[in-house]
């Protein structure tokens, strides 16, 4: 973009209130619009005649002598120019009028330099570690002081909606998960339930001797969490893709146990159903990933299913024990969810990642006292679990897949991209905390 | 009987008929064959499952895990 403070100085260093602005070269970086658009930019128009293309060098291999002379470079693959040119010359290339290549954005060309820490720099970071210490150790010697690790919850459930809804940003989306298939693999679902009335469910039972319904509530819940309704008759808003197609696969029983037989029949469901999401909050608690699992995670992201698992709750963090992931989380084509209570800490049952390949946690979201669906009469539960915070990633994931179209490892990647990194281990929190898209759906 | 997943390689997804009757010859009861996974489930005789690894196509055999949730009354689940 312009700014209308105009142009830097080459060379300029300006000090103010908040430290050093960036070094400037006098260029401009010019952002042209989507690579399919071949059409050449109308630089004639802004009084550029010397341009280079990579595409006329060999691999695109610019020569930093041509970078020098040309007014203009432009670097094919990747969309982007490089111009010698005072930003306000350029604002005729993004005026209507302009013919040719529409372009995005002008900025100035940063000066880069290798990170390092010289004696310079150490001074301000020195002074700002001893006096956040200061500080610390001033609160924590303080007479009264409350220990160092009761933070103050930072969500809580109000009368509109639910802490983790809040937390995961889904309240503030503009996406709904409108024609995302979601399926949840658990102990089925409570049809009759009214928060439901009038959505698109499909439902299909992987047990033998036992139809659909939920007769535990444990699928119910997460099937809440999941694709709740936006604006519940009564009580807060809980689900996170309010407009996503429920497709609900019971491989747990009413007593809560299931096989590999029945949870695989469940995934190849799903994945010939064109499910993009499929959330499974369950597990066995097996340090080795499971081959069967690695083998149905590769092939349902090969076809556009993204599995989602629960990392396991076999952690106690109270007596120092941080637990693993178990299977199927614990495969590497699997996406492994860690439970954040409302702080955003982890809650503490949730288990760490095992060193071996694919024994990571990927992701986070909350799953301490959630609030969600139950079935008739009871209505509504609340309890907690890495089965709680996996439904909460399952519900985004729609989100983005009708936001962004991505499917397979690309919404695992969004996932991950977008996810609000926190003050906890890698190693139990992945990459952090799941989020909602901002906007809407992309045009 | 034991319960196990046999998993087939990317090579014989297509052909999934050839491995059941490969299975099937060795002893294996077939319950399901999940196409869009390349996985077969079923049982085979105590002691048997490890012969189902060579039939061809065949990269793993797996006895079953079983899950289990902690009953509805439970705070962590």
């Amino acid at each position: 973009m312009i700014e209308p403070s105009g142009p830097g100085v080459p060379g300029l260093v300006r000090h103010g209130a908040v430290g050093p602005l960036p070094r400037t070269t006098g260029r401009q970086i010019v952002v042209l619009a989507d690579a399919g658009d071949d059409r050449p930019v109308d630089w004639a128009r802004v009084g550029l005649h010397s341009v280079a293309d990579s595409r006329d060098f060999a691999d695109g291999d610019v020569p930093p002598q041509t970078l020098q002379d040309a007014e203009a470079t432009v670097f094919s693959a990747l969309g982007i120019a490089v111009v010698a040119a005072e930003p306000g010359q350029l604002g005729l290339l993004q005026t209507a009028g302009a013919g040719g290549r529409p372009v995005l954005s002008v900025s100035p060309e940063l000066v880069h330099r290798v990170l390092t820490g010289t004696p310079r720099d150490v001074g301000p970071y020195a002074a700002g570690y001893r006096d956040g210490v200061a500080d610390l150790a001033g609160r924590l010697l303080a007479p009264g002081a409350p220990p160092a690790t009761a933070g103050p919850a930072r969500f809580e459930d109000t009368v509109q909606a639910t802490w983790g809804v809040q937390a995961v940003r889904a309240d503030a989306s503009a996406a709904t998960g409108r024609g995302i298939r979601l399926a949840v693999l658990d102990t089925g679902f409570d049809s009759a339930h009214p928060d439901f009335a009038g959505r698109t469910i499909v439902a299909r039972s992987f047990v033998t001797g036992e139809d659909a319904q939920d007769g535990h509530g444990h699928g119910t819940h997460c099937i809440g969490t999941a694709c709740g309704p936006r604006t519940p008759a009564t009580g807060p808003r809980y689900g996170v893709a309010h407009e996503a197609e429920i497709y609900a696969g019971k491989v747990l029983g009413t007593d809560g146990s299931g096989t590999d037989a029945g949870i695989l029949a469940g995934i190849n469901w799903a994945v010939t159903s064109r499910c993009p999401v499929v959330s499974m909050s369950l597990g066995a608690d097996v340090m080795q990933a499971h081959p069967p699992y690695s083998a149905a995670g590769r092939r349902a992201l090969r076809q556009g299913s993204l599995i989602i698992a629960a990392a396991g709750n076999n952690a106690d963090r109270r007596a120092g024990d941080p637990g693993f992931v178990g299977a199927p989380a614990n495969s590497v084509e699997i996406m492994a969810v860690g439970a954040l209570d409302q702080a955003l800490e982890m809650a503490y049952f949730s288990a760490r990642s095992l060193p071996a390949r694919g024994g990571q946690v990927d992701i986070a979201a909350p799953g301490w006292e959630v609030y969600s669906a139950w079935p008739m009469p009871t209505r509504y539960n609340t309890i907690s679990g890495t089965s709680m915070a996996t439904p909460h990633v399952a519900g985004l994931a729609a989100l983005w897949a009708e936001s962004t179209g991505h499917r397979g490892l690309e919404l695992w990647a969004t996932l991950v991209q977008e996810s609000v990194r926190l003050l906890q281990p890698s190693v139990d929190a992945g990459s952090g905390l799941a989020v909602a898209p901002h906007g809407g759906v992309a045009a | 009987m034991t319960h196990v997943s046999v998993t087939v390689d990317d090579g014989h997804l297509a052909a999934l008929d050839g491995v059941v009757q490969g299975l099937r010859a060795r002893g294996m009861q077939v319950d399901q064959v999940l196409d869009s996974l390349g996985i077969i489930t079923g049982s085979v005789a105590p002691g048997a499952a490890g012969g189902l690894s060579a039939v061809d196509g065949v990269i793993s055999v797996d006895e079953q895990l079983g899950v289990q949730l902690p009953p509805p009354d439970a705070p962590v689940q």
